[in-house]
């Protein structure tokens, strides 16, 4: 396929966690907001004159610091996000807004607090910690409620001067809707039987979302998805459409590595993935926006520490329906090293999946940065999607979910 | 270099070395005398008493052979041995007191498991009157239910099996790594879910609750045992919220109103109604507790401690959390226990001819090697005051009948969740972890932390490099010693021992009290 005309750009950009996206942001007067977690509705730190970041760590090599601080036993996303803030990475935040929603991030960013790594200089600077629901419940809609405005409206409004006013939140969902809209609708070219866009360049630009201003880039993913409309698919058939489903995403290099290997991405159930987390967010007039925005969140979210039974099934039934409206021929599970959630997650995930839903799967833990460990990775995936076929050549479709 | 010195004559073995060679228990029992040794003997003899009536109903006979966990507890009288080692006088009476009182404890859970479970007891009408609790949680909420049974089913399976046996665990862990789970994650509830994979635990209750407390690890096993729990035995079951930020204002409303929600699902699968009068009776023995182990506390900030090590860990465990007020019988216990700790005091009883340093044990404390903390004692002279474990609730809950202190009580019984052993310092930030060790020390008065990095504990491993930054700061004397909870695969006995005994030798340049203990062959031991 010809190339897309901002994915090089993207790709540039993305080699930072200080890309000059955010540089220009800030030289426009805006707050940049850094956060670490899903669970942290993302309209909100786009309020006004706020910008939201998802940090993260690209090329992270040696972890050795962040090691001495927190041990090797510690995800490795975590102490990758230690290192690079204690190098001085995100000099960039003004403000960090951390969700208790696993043990490994609230440590990793208490440890940034302790180390003083960010807002030197910066008398406004403040570190956040929110509770997050822990079931998917009224009572933790109204917990997040609580949170969010304790932890994220007021010290916004307070410190900088943020509007958090309903108005000002209904605007935020609406330019949030917009980037959704976009990447959904791109996404949705994966379902075609010669997709229009590889896994690969979906990932690249979803990620963007994550960790750029939207308002710096909305136009480019506009004008990326009218150009995906006239596309000329490859006119080849993939080995495998594969569905990646696990802990959080970043390195765009492992949804490649997949790739390479003849397979295609179809579907990215991941933290900086697109489903659930480019889902529209719709409000009503009836009610207020926050409450909205949060009922969205508890209800929507698919973070495996929600652990009443309705979200513990409900998360694989969710798998098994965008496998299935995606295409899928096989499930990847995929795991952050160390990460205890999704440790436990991917077991029973597997588990379902294989059994109760059919699907053949394949469960992987990987690095921060698969770069330390393609050769094996590459092994695990060439061999899944080998397996794949034989199931079609012998028939297994019968059994098996395959196309 | 002593800061306490015995001034009485130690009666017995001087040299503790002599007991050990490499079998499965003790060469021989200790001798302390005529009127100690008579007194440890007769108390080894209750607790074979206490064996023989569980052991002596069919129904467990038929249960110690289809549960592969079951047999651990023939080395019950051995785990004694291990925490009374070395002691006499009041500390020796305040271990057995406590620890023969937790066996009891122990060993009518096991009863009550089997007598309700389907595949040996089979008692139906018992079984419909148990809710099953998560092990890693208190039991406020059962407060009001004085009909029912709780079942806390992990702690005989997995939790004090492998007090009484190192290797009880590994099969369980074994299992549950070829199942999928990595090996990186905490061992507890790893072998918890183990099993369950296995299908080794007993089956019974009308009901299941579990709660999110202790790790992400504990939070998420719930899923899978809850799986096998409602699809394969119909048994229906409720996950209680502890929020993670405990102390926090803005978290109390969501976990009360949980509590709420609890109670209203057993009220629903059991048919039983909550009975307040029954709660705030309960409520009344919590506060005694807490008063209780104030005062042993500060009995433990004197030249004199008297009721420490794991012994006081375990004791609360099962006091706080396994009884929460819910059974008077632990009241007597207290009083017992309070009478001597209280003659050691005065009478400046010590447990080693002299006492160096002044140690507070913080984080996790490995299951298969308990007895360390006495070690401690004997080996170094140095006293563990206090635990992380035992560090729990200090304030008093509402204990009156009133309109206002119903509603309050959700509050209550949702803050005893959250403030569960363990979790209220190893989650809740960094204060409760980090800067409130440093708070106790100087309380306590202690000159060294005895740092207990269970390497699987990412709530707790997680702040390595501050504990050491910060210790060093305050000049305070840290030892880590690292190990794997639940697993002596990883770090044997001795490799544990060794820690502590290189900072010793090399950091503080002493001799052992007892060199004959320094290096235990138990590694063959249960």
């Amino acid at each position: 396929m010809r190339d897309l005309m901002y994915l090089n750009y993207f790709e540039n950009l993305l080699q930072e966690a200080n890309n000059e996206l955010i540089g220009q942001a800030k030289k426009d007067g805006k707050i940049c907001v850094a956060y670490v977690c899903e669970n942290t509705p993302e309209p909100l730190m786009n309020l006004g004159n706020a910008f939201g970041i998802r940090l993260h760590a690209p090329n992270t090599g040696s972890m050795d610091i962040a090691t001495y601080y927190m041990t090797s036993f510690l995800c490795e996303t975590t102490r990758a996000l230690l290192e690079r803030a204690i190098e001085g990475g995100f000099n960039f935040a003004d403000c960090v807004i951390a969700p208790d929603g696993c043990t490994m991030i609230n440590r990793c960013v208490e440890n940034m607090e302790l180390l003083g790594t960010m807002g030197k200089g910066n008398e406004k600077f403040f570190h956040e910690y929110m509770e997050i629901p822990l079931k998917a419940d009224d009572n933790g809609v109204e917990l997040l409620i609580l949170q969010c405005k304790n932890h994220i409206l007021k010290p916004l409004h307070e410190k900088y001067g943020i509007d958090v006013s309903d108005a000002a939140i209904r605007k935020a969902v609406e330019e949030h809707n917009r980037v959704c809209r976009v990447i959904t609708e791109i996404g949705k070219f994966r379902k075609e039987e010669k997709p229009r866009i590889t896994g690969y360049e979906f990932h690249i630009l979803t990620l963007a979302t994550y960790v750029m201003p939207q308002y710096l880039i909305i136009d480019k993913l506009e004008d990326t998805l009218e150009e995906i409309k006239t596309r000329e698919p490859d006119d080849k058939k993939y080995r495998a459409r594969l569905a990646v489903v696990g802990s959080e995403v970043d390195d765009s290099g492992f949804i490649k590595l997949i790739e390479e290997t003849g397979a295609y991405v179809c579907a990215d159930r991941f933290c900086f993935g697109s489903l659930p987390g480019r889902m529209e967010i719709e409000l009503n007039d009836e009610e207020d926006a926050l409450t909205q925005v949060c009922r969205h969140y508890v209800y929507h979210g698919e973070c495996p520490r929600m652990f009443n039974m309705e979200k513990v099934y409900g998360r694989k039934a969710y798998v098994n329906d965008i496998a299935t409206e995606y295409g899928a021929d096989g499930i990847i599970y995929e795991q952050i090293k160390f990460c205890d959630p999704w440790a436990y997650e991917k077991l029973l995930g597997s588990t379902m999946l294989r059994e109760d839903y059919n699907f053949p799967v394949l469960a992987v833990d990987r690095p921060y940065n698969i770069s330390s460990s393609v050769g094996q990775m590459r092994t695990r995936v060439q061999a899944f999607v080998e397996s794949i076929e034989i199931k079609k050549i012998q028939g297994g479709a019968k059994k098996w979910r395959l196309r | 270099m002593a800061f306490a010195v015995n001034d009485k004559k130690r009666v017995g073995e001087k040299q503790l070395g002599v007991l050990f060679n490499e079998g499965k228990v003790r060469r021989r029992r200790e001798w302390r005398g005529i009127k100690d040794t008579l007194y440890d003997y007769g108390r080894w003899l209750y607790l074979l008493s206490i064996l023989a009536r569980v052991i002596i109903k069919p129904r467990n006979v038929k249960a110690m052979f289809r549960y592969r966990w079951f047999a651990n507890y023939l080395a019950v009288p051995h785990m004694m041995d291990k925490f009374t080692m070395g002691l006499r006088d009041e500390p020796l009476r305040i271990v057995h007191t406590a620890m023969d009182f937790v066996v009891k404890d122990v060993a009518t859970c096991i009863d009550n498991s089997i007598k309700g479970d389907r595949r040996t007891g089979n008692n139906v009408k018992y079984s419909d009157k148990c809710v099953l609790w998560d092990e890693n949680a208190m039991t406020a909420a059962m407060m009001g239910f004085p009909t029912l049974n709780c079942i806390l089913r992990e702690v005989p399976t997995m939790f004090s099996a492998n007090l009484l046996n190192q290797h009880s665990g590994l099969h369980y862990l074994d299992v549950a790594q070829q199942f999928g789970i990595p090996g990186d994650v905490c061992p507890m509830p790893e072998a918890e879910l183990g099993v369950s994979i296995d299908d080794d635990f007993p089956v019974l209750g009308k009901c299941a609750v579990q709660v999110n407390t202790t790790c992400d690890g504990s939070l998420m096993g719930n899923g899978l045992i809850a799986k096998r729990l409602e699809r394969e035995y119909g048994i229906p079951t409720f996950q209680l919220v502890a929020p993670m930020r405990h102390t926090e204002e803005d978290v109390q409303k969501y976990a009360a109103n949980d509590i709420k929600k609890a109670i209203a699902f057993i009220e629903e699968q059991t048919g039983e109604k909550w009975d307040w009068t029954h709660y705030f009776e309960c409520a009344k023995r919590v506060n005694q507790t807490t008063r209780n182990r104030v005062a042993w506390l500060e009995i433990n900030s004197t030249p004199y401690p008297q009721f420490i090590g794991a012994t006081f860990s375990l004791y609360n465990d099962t006091n706080y959390m396994g009884n929460c007020g819910r059974f008077p019988i632990f009241a007597e216990i207290d009083k017992k226990i309070m009478k001597y700790v209280t003659h050691g005091y005065k009478n400046k009883t010590m447990m080693a001819p002299e006492y160096r340093h002044r140690c507070i044990v913080w984080g996790v404390q490995p299951q298969y090697i308990i007895d360390m903390l006495n070690w401690m004692v004997h080996c170094w002279g140095v006293v563990p005051l206090t635990d992380m474990l035992s560090m729990v609730i200090s304030e008093e809950i509402a204990e009156e009948d009133t309109p206002e202190n119903r509603e309050q009580a959700y509050y209550d019984m949702a803050w005893l969740t959250m403030n569960m052993i363990m979790r209220n310092h190893t989650h809740g930030g960094y204060k409760v972890l980090v800067d409130e060790l440093w708070e106790y020390c100087e309380k306590m008065n202690a000159d060294m932390v005895m740092m207990w990095e269970h390497m699987s504990c990412k709530a707790l491993t997680g702040m390595h490099g501050q504990f050491e930054e910060q210790a060093r700061e305050r000049g305070i004397n840290l030892v880590w010693v690292c190990h794997d909870l639940a697993d002596p695969r990883v770090f044997p006995r001795q490799a544990i021992r060794d820690q502590f005994n290189q900072y010793m030798r090399t950091v503080m340049r002493e001799e052992p009290l007892d060199p004959t203990i320094e290096v235990l062959p138990d590694n063959n031991a249960w």
